[in-house]
C-alpha cells in the first residue's frame, strides 16, 4: 500500500528509517512528557488574551445591541456575514482531507487529518457564533429550529437561512463525531503511557474502554467508514447552502447561478491555505519533519493550484456573464466592483487569489516551505476579501442612487473578528498541547512494518 | 502475464464487423437526415444539433478525463486510456460534422437575424458578442484548441510507447494541467455559443460546467460500453478484473451526481428569483407536456442511476454496469434535446422523427470511425510507470 508502488521522482510519504515505537514515541512524548516549549506559552497567552477581548465585545454586543456595529441600511450584512463564509470554509479542508481522501484511498492523508478536522471544528465554532449574535437578540436562537411553540410561529422554511441552521448544525455535530471516533485509539494509548494518576484516568475515560481487540478494530473500521461516507456529501452541501444565502435572492452581484460550486471550491482553496499555515509552523516547532513532509506541502499546494483554478473561473464567467447578459444592474455591479469605490478590494483579491498562486505551478515554489507559507497566508487574505467584495460591494449600490451607501466598519467589527482569531488559535493551542495533533495509529498503519508479507505459496 | 496487449486477429475481425455495421447503419440515418433537411431544413437543424452535441460530448468528455487521469493518476485510467485517445483522435471529424451547423446559424439562431436584432434593444446590446463572424472565429478557435490538444496527447503516448521514456511520461502530465484549463474555457464559450443563445435573451453563470458535467457523464458511459466489449475478448480479457469495472461504475456514479448538482443549482436559483431574463427558459420546460420530459430526466438520469450504482455488485457485473452505461447515453440525448427542442416550440411539445434519426446518424458514423482508431494501437500503455499498478489490481 505504501511507497512500494509510488513512481520514484515524488518525495516519500514519511521519512524512512520509522517504526511502531518511534513514531508513537514521537507524537505521544508531544503531549505527555515533553516540556511545554516556550513558544506555546507565549502563543496561548496572546490567543488567550483576544478571546477575552471577543468575550468583552460580545458582553457590549448583548447590551447595547448590533448598533455598535457598521451594519446599516443599505449594508445590512457587513464582517459578521463576511467572517461567517470565510471561517465555515476554512473548515472544509478538514472534511475533505477525513472524509473524501479517506474514500479516495489517499493515504498521504494520514498524516495531517487529525489536526485539520480539530481546525474544522474549531473553525464551525467561530463561523457559528456570527449569524447567531447578528441575531440581536442572541438568547432567543432557538427561535430558528421550527419546534411546536405557542405562538404558532413557525421559520420561513423557503429562507435559505433556515436551511443554513440546519446545514451547519448537522455539519459540526457529523465532523465532532468524526474527530472523536477517529481519536479513540490514540486515547487509549495515551491512557497506556501516561504515568499521572489523573491524565491515565481523563484519557481512560475518554478512550471509552477501547482495548485494540480484533472485533474492536473491525468495528471501528465500519464506523469511520459509514461516518466517512456522511461526511462526504457535507463538505459539498453546507457551503452550497451557504452561497444559497446569496444565490436564491435576486441582487446582482448575488444572483449568479455558479455560487454553488464556485463556493464549494473557495471553501477548499481557503481550507487548504489554513491547513498549511498551520501545518508549517507546528512541523517546524515539535519537530515533525519526518511524519509532515514536502510530499505532504507539495500535495495540498497542489490542491490549492487547483481549487484556486476553479475560483479563477468563477470570477471570469461571473465578469462575462453580467456583461453578456445585458441587463445594466448586472453589467454596473461587475463594473463598480472593478473601478468604484472598493476597486482596491477587488484587485488585491484578484492579485491574492488568482495572480500569486500562479506560482504554484512551478515545483521550485513548491518545494520551498517559506514560499509556500508566505502563498498560504495571500490565499486566507484573498479568500476573506473575497467574501468581503461579494456581500458589501452587492448591498453598496441599491437599485435606487438614493439609497446608496458605503460600508464602515466600526472599532467593535474589528474586535470581534479578532477575537475570534484568538479563540480558533486558543483551541488550537489546547487541542496541540493534550491530544495528539498526528493521529498515530493511522501513521503506523501506512508504516512499512505493517505491510503483511504473504507465505509463498 | 503476457505482455502483449496488441489487438488480437480475433479482436481485430469483431471491431470491423462492429465498425461496419455501425457504419450501415448511421449512414443509412444520415441519408435519411440529408433527405429530411430538404423537407424541413429548420428541423433538420435542430435535431442535427442535438445529435452533434452528444457525440461532441462523447469526444471532449474523453479528452477531459484522458488529462484528468494524467494529473491526479490511478489504475482506473491506464485500462481506458487507448479508448480515451482513440475518441480524441476523432476531433477532425467533429469539425467536419461540423459543417451543416455552421451553415445554418441563420435558420438555427435568432440573434443571427439581423431584422429581429434590430427590433429588439437587448439583441441590440448582444451582438457585440452574438454575430455571424464572431461566432465562426471562436467555432474555429475552439476546434484548433481541441485538435491541438488530442493531437499532443496522442503524440506524447505514442513516443511513450516506441521508448518507453520517462520524458513522455513527464510532457503527458506536464500538458494535463494546463490542457484541462485550455478545455474548460473553450467548452464554456462553445456551450454559451451552441446552446444557450439559442435563447439569446437568457444566461446563466453555471451553464459552462453543467455541460461538461453531461459531457463527463457521456464520455465515461461510453467508455464503459467499450471496456465491457473489449473485456470479453483476448487480449483485454487478461487485463480488465470486476476492481477496474468498479472503479469505472464509481466514476460514473460521480459524474452523474455531479451533473445532477449543477442542474439543481441552477433550477433552484433561477426558480426562487423569478427573474424576467431568467425564468422563462424555465416556464418553457415548466409547461405544455415539456414538464414531463423534465421529469423523466430527473428520475431516468438521476435517480435510477443513483439507486442503482450505489450497489457494489452491479457495478463490479459487466452486463448490468453496462446497461446503465446505454441507458445513461440515451438519457443524455434527452437531456440535450430538452436543452434545445422547447426553445422552437413554446407551446407545445413536439418530437419530430428526425430528432431520433440525427443521434443515430451521427453516433453511427461516428462509432464506426471510432472503432478504426481504436484498432490502430496496442490497448494497454506498456511503459507507463503504473502499468503494474494497474495489472495487479486485484
Amino acid at each position: 500500500m505504501s511507497g512500494s508502488s509510488t513512481p520514484p521522482i515524488q518525495p516519500p510519504v514519511l521519512d524512512p528509517g520509522q517504526t511502531f515505537g518511534s513514531v508513537t514515541d514521537k507524537i505521544s512524548s508531544i503531549v505527555l512528557t515533553k516540556r511545554t516549549p516556550l513558544v506555546w506559552l507565549v502563543g496561548f497567552g496572546i490567543a488567550f488574551s483576544l478571546t477575552m477581548l471577543l468575550l468583552y465585545s460580545i458582553g457590549y454586543l448583548v447590551v447595547k445591541g448590533i448598533g455598535i456595529w457598521g451594519v446599516n441600511v443599505p449594508i445590512g450584512w457587513g464582517f459578521d456575514i463576511v467572517n461567517f463564509v470565510w471561517w465555515i470554509g476554512i473548515g472544509h479542508a478538514g472534511t475533505l482531507i477525513s472524509a473524501i481522501l479517506l474514500l479516495l484511498r489517499q493515504t498521504w492523508r494520514n498524516s495531517i487529518n487529525r489536526f485539520a478536522e480539530a481546525m474544522t471544528l474549531f473553525a464551525v465554532a467561530c463561523a457559528g457564533l456570527y449569524p447567531v449574535l447578528h441575531l440581536g437578540r442572541p438568547w432567543l436562537m432557538y427561535w430558528l429550529f421550527p419546534y411546536p411553540n405557542t405562538m404558532g410561529l413557525w421559520p420561513q422554511f423557503r429562507s435559505p437561512l433556515v436551511w443554513d441552521v440546519f446545514a451547519v448544525s448537522t455539519y459540526a455535530s457529523v465532523s465532532l463525531l468524526f474527530w472523536f471516533v477517529g481519536l479513540i485509539p490514540d486515547l487509549a494509548t495515551l491512557r497506556d503511557r501516561s504515568k499521572k494518576r489523573f491524565s491515565r484516568f481523563t484519557y481512560g475515560i475518554l478512550a471509552m474502554g477501547w482495548r485494540g481487540s480484533a472485533r474492536h478494530w473491525q468495528v471501528y473500521e465500519t464506523c469511520s467508514l459509514l461516518l466517512a461516507g456522511l461526511a462526504t456529501p457535507l463538505v459539498v452541501s453546507v457551503h452550497t447552502v451557504v452561497s444559497f444565502d446569496f444565490a436564491v435572492g435576486l441582487i446582482p452581484g448575488w444572483h449568479t447561478t455558479i455560487f454553488p460550486p464556485y463556493f464549494v471550491a473557495g471553501a477548499i482553496y481557503s481550507g487548504f491555505a489554513m491547513v498549511m499555515t498551520l501545518a508549517i509552523p507546528l512541523r517546524k516547532i515539535y519537530g515533525l519533519e519526518g511524519l509532515i513532509t514536502m510530499r505532504h506541502l507539495q500535495n495540498m499546494a497542489k490542491v490549492m493550484l487547483a481549487t484556486g483554478l476553479i475560483v479563477a473561473y468563477g470570477y471570469m464567467v461571473e465578469a462575462f456573464m453580467a456583461w453578456y447578459s445585458g441587463n445594466p444592474y448586472e453589467r454596473y455591479m461587475i463594473w463598480n466592483r472593478m473601478t468604484g469605490p472598493y476597486a482596491m478590494g477587488y484587485w488585491a483579491l484578484i492579485f491574492c487569489n488568482v495572480i500569486a498562486p500562479q506560482t504554484l505551478w512551478f515545483s521550485k515554489v513548491r518545494n520551498s516551505v517559506p514560499v509556500l507559507f508566505a502563498m498560504s497566508i495571500i490565499v486566507n487574505i484573498g479568500m476573506w476579501l473575497e467574501r468581503f467584495i461579494i456581500v458589501v460591494t452587492s448591498l453598496h449600490r441599491d437599485f435606487l442612487p438614493s439609497s446608496w451607501g458605503m460600508y464602515h466598519p466600526t472599532a467593535w467589527d474589528w474586535s470581534t473578528f479578532l477575537g475570534t482569531i484568538g479563540l480558533f488559535a486558543a483551541l488550537l493551542f489546547l487541542f496541540v498541547r493534550f491530544l495528539p495533533m498526528i493521529s498515530i495509529f493511522e501513521i503506523r498503519q501506512i508504516l512499512p512494518q505493517a505491510e503483511v508479507t504473504e507465505p509463498p505459496k | 502475464m503476457s505482455r502483449d496487449f496488441d489487438v488480437s486477429p480475433e479482436l481485430a475481425r469483431d471491431i470491423g464487423r462492429l465498425s461496419s455495421r455501425a457504419r450501415i447503419v448511421g449512414g443509412a440515418a444520415l441519408m435519411l437526415c440529408v433527405f429530411g433537411a430538404f423537407v424541413s431544413p429548420d428541423q433538420f437543424l435542430r435535431s442535427y444539433l442535438v445529435g452533434y452535441m452528444l457525440v461532441l460530448g462523447v469526444v471532449l468528455g474523453s479528452l477531459a478525463i484522458l488529462m484528468l487521469h494524467q494529473l491526479t493518476g490511478g489504475a482506473w485510467g491506464l485500462v481506458i486510456r487507448r479508448i480515451l485517445e482513440a475518441a480524441v483522435r476523432t476531433v477532425p471529424l467533429m469539425a467536419l460534422l461540423f459543417l451543416p451547423l455552421a451553415l445554418g446559424v441563420g435558420r438555427l439562431y435568432k440573434w443571427a437575424d439581423p431584422a429581429l436584432v434590430s427590433g429588439d434593444p437587448l439583441l441590440r446590446i448582444k451582438s457585440a458578442y452574438l454575430n455571424v463572424p464572431f461566432f465562426m472565429g471562436r467555432a474555429v478557435l475552439y476546434f484548433a484548441a481541441w485538435y491541438l490538444l488530442a493531437s499532443l496527447m496522442n503524440k506524447y503516448s505514442a513516443e511513450q510507447d516506441a521508448a518507453g521514456a520517462n520524458p513522455a511520461a513527464e510532457k503527458l502530465q506536464k500538458l494535463a494541467g494546463p490542457g484541462l484549463l485550455v478545455y474548460g474555457g473553450t467548452v464554456t464559450f462553445a456551450a454559451i455559443d451552441w446552446i444557450m443563445s439559442l435563447d439569446p435573451h437568457w444566461f446563466s453563470t453555471i451553464f459552462g460546467i453543467l455541460v461538461m458535467g453531461g459531457q463527463a457523464v457521456s464520455a465515461l458511459a461510453f467508455v464503459i460500453v467499450i471496456t465491457v466489449f473489449l473485456a470479453r475478448r483476448k487480449p483485454m480479457c487478461d487485463v480488465i478484473t470486476p476492481a477496474h469495472l468498479h472503479d469505472l461504475g464509481k466514476l460514473m456514479f460521480a459524474f452523474v451526481m455531479l451533473w445532477a448538482y449543477f442542474s439543481f443549482s441552477q433550477l433552484l436559483i433561477i426558480w426562487s428569483a423569478n427573474l424576467p431574463e431568467e425564468i422563462p427558459w424555465y416556464l418553457r420546460r415548466f409547461n405544455h407536456g415539456w414538464q414531463w420530459v423534465g421529469l423523466a430526466i430527473i428520475v431516468f438520469h438521476f435517480a435510477l442511476p443513483f439507486v442503482l450504482l450505489l450497489s457494489r455488485d452491479i457495478k463490479r457485473d459487466n452486463r448490468r454496469l453496462t446497461s446503465i452505461a446505454l441507458w445513461l447515453l440515451v438519457m443524455r440525448c434527452v437531456d440535450l434535446f430538452f436543452l434545445v427542442a422547447p426553445e422552437f416550440s413554446k407551446d407545445s411539445f413536439a418530437f419530430h422523427w428526425l430528432d431520433p434519426m440525427a443521434p443515430i446518424g451521427l453516433g453511427g458514423v461516428w462509432l464506426s470511425s471510432f472503432l478504426l482508431q481504436l484498432k490502430k494501437r496496442a490497448l494497454m500503455p506498456v511503459h507507463d510507470p503504473h502499468l503494474e499498478e494497474a495489472l495487479t489490481r486485484p
